[in-house]
C-alpha cells in the first residue's frame, strides 16, 4: 500500500501496459519480464482501478491472464479515457486551482501581488510567490486565465467562456460533442467536456471503433504542431513485433507530413520525410516515443508537394518498393461479379477500390488495375474477395506466387468443400 | 497546452462537484467519490478532502459546527473552456458531420466565438485510405432533416413512421421506435437501430441506413419500451462465438490482434507453437463482414468453429482454388 498511487506522473510508461492488456490479452505476469514484478503489480492495480468492470481475468494453465474485452461498438464511452483522468499533482496544485478560480471569479484582472494578498486575507493561504506566479503563467498557457501586461506587471483574469460554447446552455452543441467524443483522434477532449458539464453520451454508438487509438492522443499534438509550423521532429521508433524486446528503438529526425489511419486494420501511421536518407517513411504511431519538435525545415513546401504527388501511387502506407520489386508492374485483379444476382460485389469494388481503375472485362467479370509503388499492400484486401478472384496479373512474381501458394494452403486447410453456390 | 493535465482529472472533477454543493457530509464525499472516481479512489481521496489534524488535507473544506463540511471558497467553481478544448471545437467545425447537429445560425455563432482560436488540427492532416467512397452525404438538406428528426425522436423516446428504400430499390414504410444511432467511419454512414412496431406493439429489431430513409415523421403514441439497450443489443448477438487459430507467420498474430481489437474476444496462447486460439463474439448481421475479414489473413488464420461458419469459409476457398487451378485436382486434406 505504501507508495502506491492510482495517479501517474507520465503517460507513456503506463500506456504500454494498457496496450498489452487490451491488444494481446494473453499475457501473464511472467511475460512482462522487462520490468520488475512490483512494477507489473502496480501497473496492473492501477489498470484495475481505472478500468473497473471492463478488465477481465482468466486462470489459464500458464497463469492468470488479465485482459480487456469489450465490444467497442456497444459502449457509450471509451473506457481507456480514464487514463487521461489520472494525472498526478501536488497538494499545492489542487489548492491553488480552486482558490485561484474562486478569487478571480468576479472577472477582475489582478496582478501577482493582488492575488498573493487575497490568498492570505480571504483564504488564510500562504504560498511562495514563485509557486503562484508559475501557476498563473501555466493557467494562462492552458487558456484558463487571460494575461495582459499593464506597465511592468502582468495582470490575470479568468477567461470568459461564451454562452454559445457552454454545453449546458447550448443543447445542440452538447449533442455534437456527445457524438464527437468517440472520435479516434482527440475524442477524449469531448468526453472530458461532457464530464465537466455533468453530461454523458446515451445515444451514439461507433462501429469499427478502435478505442486503443486514444493512447496516441498524447503524442499527436507534437506531430500536428510540427506539421503546422513546418518543423522537424526527433523521435524513437520501436519494433512492432509482438515478442520484440526493443527497449532502445531507433532514433530518427523526421519531417511529419500526415497521419494515415487504416479503418480496416486499426493501424495508424505517421507519414514523414527522413532528410538524412532522402526518402519518405511511415512509422507506426503506437510504437513511437521520445518525440520532440525540432527546427523549421526550410524545404517543407517542396517536400510536401512531392509527398502529395507520391501519395497518389500509395495504396496504403508503403512509400517503398517491395524487396526485389523495384520494377513492379501495375497489378491487375480480375473478379467474378454477376450484377444480376449479386450486385453488392460490384458495389464493393466501386467503393473499396481506392486508387484502382475499374473496367469491365466481359459480362460478370471486372478488372481492377492498381499502378502503385508497393502492390503487396493490396493483397490483404484482395483476399476478402476469395472465391471470386479469376486472376492476379502483374505486380511482382513473388506476389503472384505467394497468392497462389496461399490458396493452395488454404484449400489444404479447409478440405475440398463443394463450391457451386457461394452464399 | 497538454491533454494529460490534472485539471482534466477525476480528483479535480470530484472536488469541484463537492464544492458546488455547499454544505456536505462524510457520506456525500464517499458517494461522489464512489460515483465519479476510480475503483480505489475511496482509499486516497476522502482523507485529502476532509480536514485533518496534521494539516495533510488540501485545505479546501472546513468543518462546521454540526460536524459537516463547507467549502473555503465563496463562489461555485466554474472552470472556463481551456485553450485545448476551444481548439478542438474549432477543428470540429471543419467536419461536415457537425452540420447535422447545428442549424446554420448556430454554426455561425460558434464559429464567430472561436474566430480567434486556431484549430487543433486540420482535416488534411489525416488521411484514411480505406474509407469507403460511397459515404452518406452529410451536407444534403434532406439528409440533415432526417437526421434531426431521428435524433429528436431518440432524445424524446418517441416512435416514428419512416419511408425508406430497400436494397432492391423498393419503397417501404415502417413504424418503429428508435433505440440508438450508430456511425461507422469506415463506411462513413449513420445507421438507426430501432424496435419495430406492429399493431401497436413492439416486436423485433431492425436497423436502417440513414441514407436510405426518404422521409421520417414523429408519432404521437408509442408503446412503452421496457427493454434496456443492453438487452436489445444482446438479442442481436451470435449464438456461439467464432473460434480461430492464428499463427505468427508474417507477424500474423500482431496484425490479427490489432485488426480485431474492436471485437469482444478471448485469446489463449499456446507457448509451444506460439499460435493463439481466439474466440470472437459478433452481431449476426455482421457475419459476412467477419467471414471475409478472417479470410483476408490467408493461411496464417484457420477458422475452427462453429462448423457452419467454417463451412462457409471452406466453400469460398474451394471456389477460389477452382478458379485459380481449374486443371488441377484438389490437394489432399492436410488434416
Amino acid at each position: 500500500m505504501a507508495g502506491f498511487s492510482e495517479l501517474v506522473k507520465t503517460f507513456e510508461k503506463t500506456k504500454g501496459y494498457i496496450r498489452d492488456f487490451f491488444i494481446c490479452g494473453f499475457r501473464i505476469r511472467g511475460d512482462f519480464q522487462q520490468k520488475s514484478s512490483r512494477t507489473y503489480d502496480d501497473e496492473r492495480r492501477r489498470a484495475e482501478s481505472w478500468l473497473g468492470g471492463v478488465l477481465q481475468y482468466d486462470d489459464s494453465v500458464r497463469g492468470r491472464q488479465v485482459f480487456l474485452s469489450v465490444d467497442s461498438s456497444r459502449i457509450p464511452e471509451n473506457p481507456l479515457y480514464q487514463m487521461y483522468a489520472a494525472k498526478s499533482f501536488t497538494a499545492n496544485d489542487i489548492r491553488l486551482h480552486f482558490l485561484l478560480l474562486d478569487l478571480l471569479a468576479d472577472g477582475e484582472a489582478r496582478s501577482l501581488n493582488a492575488v498573493m494578498e487575497l490568498l492570505v486575507t480571504e483564504y488564510g493561504a500562504e504560498f511562495d510567490p514563485q509557486t503562484v506566479r508559475g501557476k498563473l503563467r501555466e493557467y494562462a498557457a492552458e487558456g484558463l486565465l487571460t494575461a495582459e501586461k499593464r506597465g511592468n506587471a502582468m495582470f490575470y483574469r479568468l477567461t470568459e467562456t461564451e454562452k454559445v460554447l457552454r454545453l449546458r446552455e447550448n443543447p445542440a452543441l452538447a449533442e455534437a460533442v456527445r457524438f464527437f467524443a468517440a472520435d479516434d483522434a482527440f475524442g477524449v477532449i469531448g468526453a472530458e467536456m461532457l464530464h465537466e458539464a455533468g453530461l454523458q453520451n446515451d445515444i451514439f454508438l461507433r462501429k469499427h471503433n478502435y478505442i486503443v487509438h486514444t493512447l496516441e492522443d498524447s503524442i499527436l499534438p507534437v506531430l500536428l504542431a510540427a506539421m503546422e509550423q513546418k518543423c522537424t521532429v526527433t523521435l524513437r521508433a520501436y519494433s512492432a513485433r509482438l515478442d520484440a524486446d526493443d527497449r532502445e528503438g531507433r532514433a530518427f529526425e523526421a519531417v511529419p507530413m500526415q497521419i494515415i489511419g487504416s479503418l480496416q486494420t486499426g493501424r495508424r501511421y505517421l507519414a514523414a520525410y527522413i532528410p538524412a536518407e532522402g526518402r519518405f517513411h511511415s512509422f507506426r504511431l503506437d510504437y513511437l516515443g521520445a518525440l520532440r519538435q525540432g527546427a523549421v525545415f526550410p524545404d517543407y513546401d517542396r517536400i510536401y508537394s512531392e509527398y502529395l504527388a507520391l501519395s497518389r501511387r500509395v495504396y496504403g502506407v508503403s512509400f517503398g518498393a517491395p524487396q526485389g520489386g523495384a520494377d513492379a508492374e501495375p497489378l491487375r485483379l480480375t473478379v467474378r461479379a454477376d450484377t444480376e444476382t449479386e450486385p453488392f460485389i460490384l458495389q464493393r469494388l466501386v467503393r473499396e477500390k481506392r486508387c484502382g481503375i475499374l473496367t469491365q472485362e466481359r459480362a460478370g467479370q471486372y478488372t481492377l488495375t492498381f499502378d502503385v509503388i508497393d502492390p503487396n499492400e493490396i493483397m490483404h484486401w484482395a483476399k476478402t474477395l476469395i472465391g471470386r478472384i479469376v486472376s492476379v496479373e502483374g505486380g511482382t512474381a513473388a506476389l503472384r506466387e505467394r497468392f497462389a501458394d496461399d490458396i493452395r494452403r488454404m484449400q489444404a486447410m479447409y478440405g475440398g468443400a463443394a463450391h457451386d453456390d457461394l452464399p | 497546452m497538454t491533454i494529460f493535465h490534472e485539471i482534466y482529472g477525476a480528483y479535480y472533477r470530484i472536488t469541484a462537484r463537492l464544492l458546488r454543493r455547499g454544505r456536505i457530509t462524510r457520506q456525500d464525499i464517499a458517494d461522489v467519490t464512489a460515483q465519479e472516481g476510480f475503483r480505489d479512489s475511496m482509499l486516497f481521496l476522502p482523507q485529502k478532502l476532509i480536514p485533518q489534524a496534521d494539516g495533510s488535507d488540501w485545505g479546501l473544506l472546513r468543518e462546521t459546527a454540526d460536524g459537516a463540511f463547507a467549502p473555503v471558497t465563496k463562489h461555485l467553481p466554474e472552470r472556463p473552456l481551456t485553450l485545448l478544448q476551444r481548439r478542438w471545437l474549432r477543428a470540429k467545425l471543419a467536419d461536415p458531420k457537425i452540420r447535422l447537429f447545428l442549424t446554420d445560425a448556430e454554426y455561425d455563432a460558434i464559429e464567430a466565438a472561436l474566430a480567434e482560436t486556431p484549430p487543433l488540427f486540420r482535416p488534411e492532416q489525416f488521411r484514411y485510405p480505406d474509407q469507403f467512397s460511397d459515404g452518406d452525404c452529410m451536407t444534403d438538406p434532406k439528409y440533415r432533416a432526417v437526421f434531426r428528426i431521428a435524433l429528436h425522436a431518440l432524445r424524446k423516446g418517441t416512435a416514428v413512421l419512416l419511408e425508406y428504400r430497400t436494397q432492391r430499390g423498393e419503397t417501404q414504410r415502417q413504424c418503429c421506435l428508435p433505440v440508438a444511432m450508430e456511425y461507422s467511419q469506415k463506411n462513413d454512414k449513420f445507421r438507426l437501430y430501432c424496435r419495430r412496431i406492429r399493431r401497436g406493439r413492439l416486436t423485433g429489431s431492425t436497423v436502417f441506413n440513414l441514407g436510405r430513409i426518404r422521409s421520417i415523421r414523429m408519432l404521437r403514441d408509442a408503446p412503452e419500451n421496457s427493454q434496456t439497450r443492453e438487452r436489445f443489443f444482446a438479442g442481436l448477438r451470435c449464438a456461439e462465438p467464432v473460434t480461430v487459430r492464428v499463427t505468427d507467420e508474417r507477424s500474423g498474430l500482431a496484425r490479427f490482434l490489432m485488426e480485431f481489437a474492436a471485437y469482444e474476444k478471448h485469446t489463449e496462447r499456446d507457448t509451444e507453437t506460439g499460435s493463439c486460439t481466439v474466440q470472437i463474439w459478433y452481431d449476426r448481421s455482421d457475419e459476412t463482414e467477419l467471414l471475409i475479414q478472417l479470410l483476408s489473413f490467408g493461411p496464417v488464420l484457420e477458422i475452427l468453429s462453429p462448423p457452419d461458419f467454417r463451412q462457409k469459409a471452406a466453400e469460398r476457398v474451394a471456389a477460389q482454388y477452382a478458379l485459380l487451378f481449374p486443371e488441377q485436382p484438389l490437394p489432399p486434406d492436410a488434416e
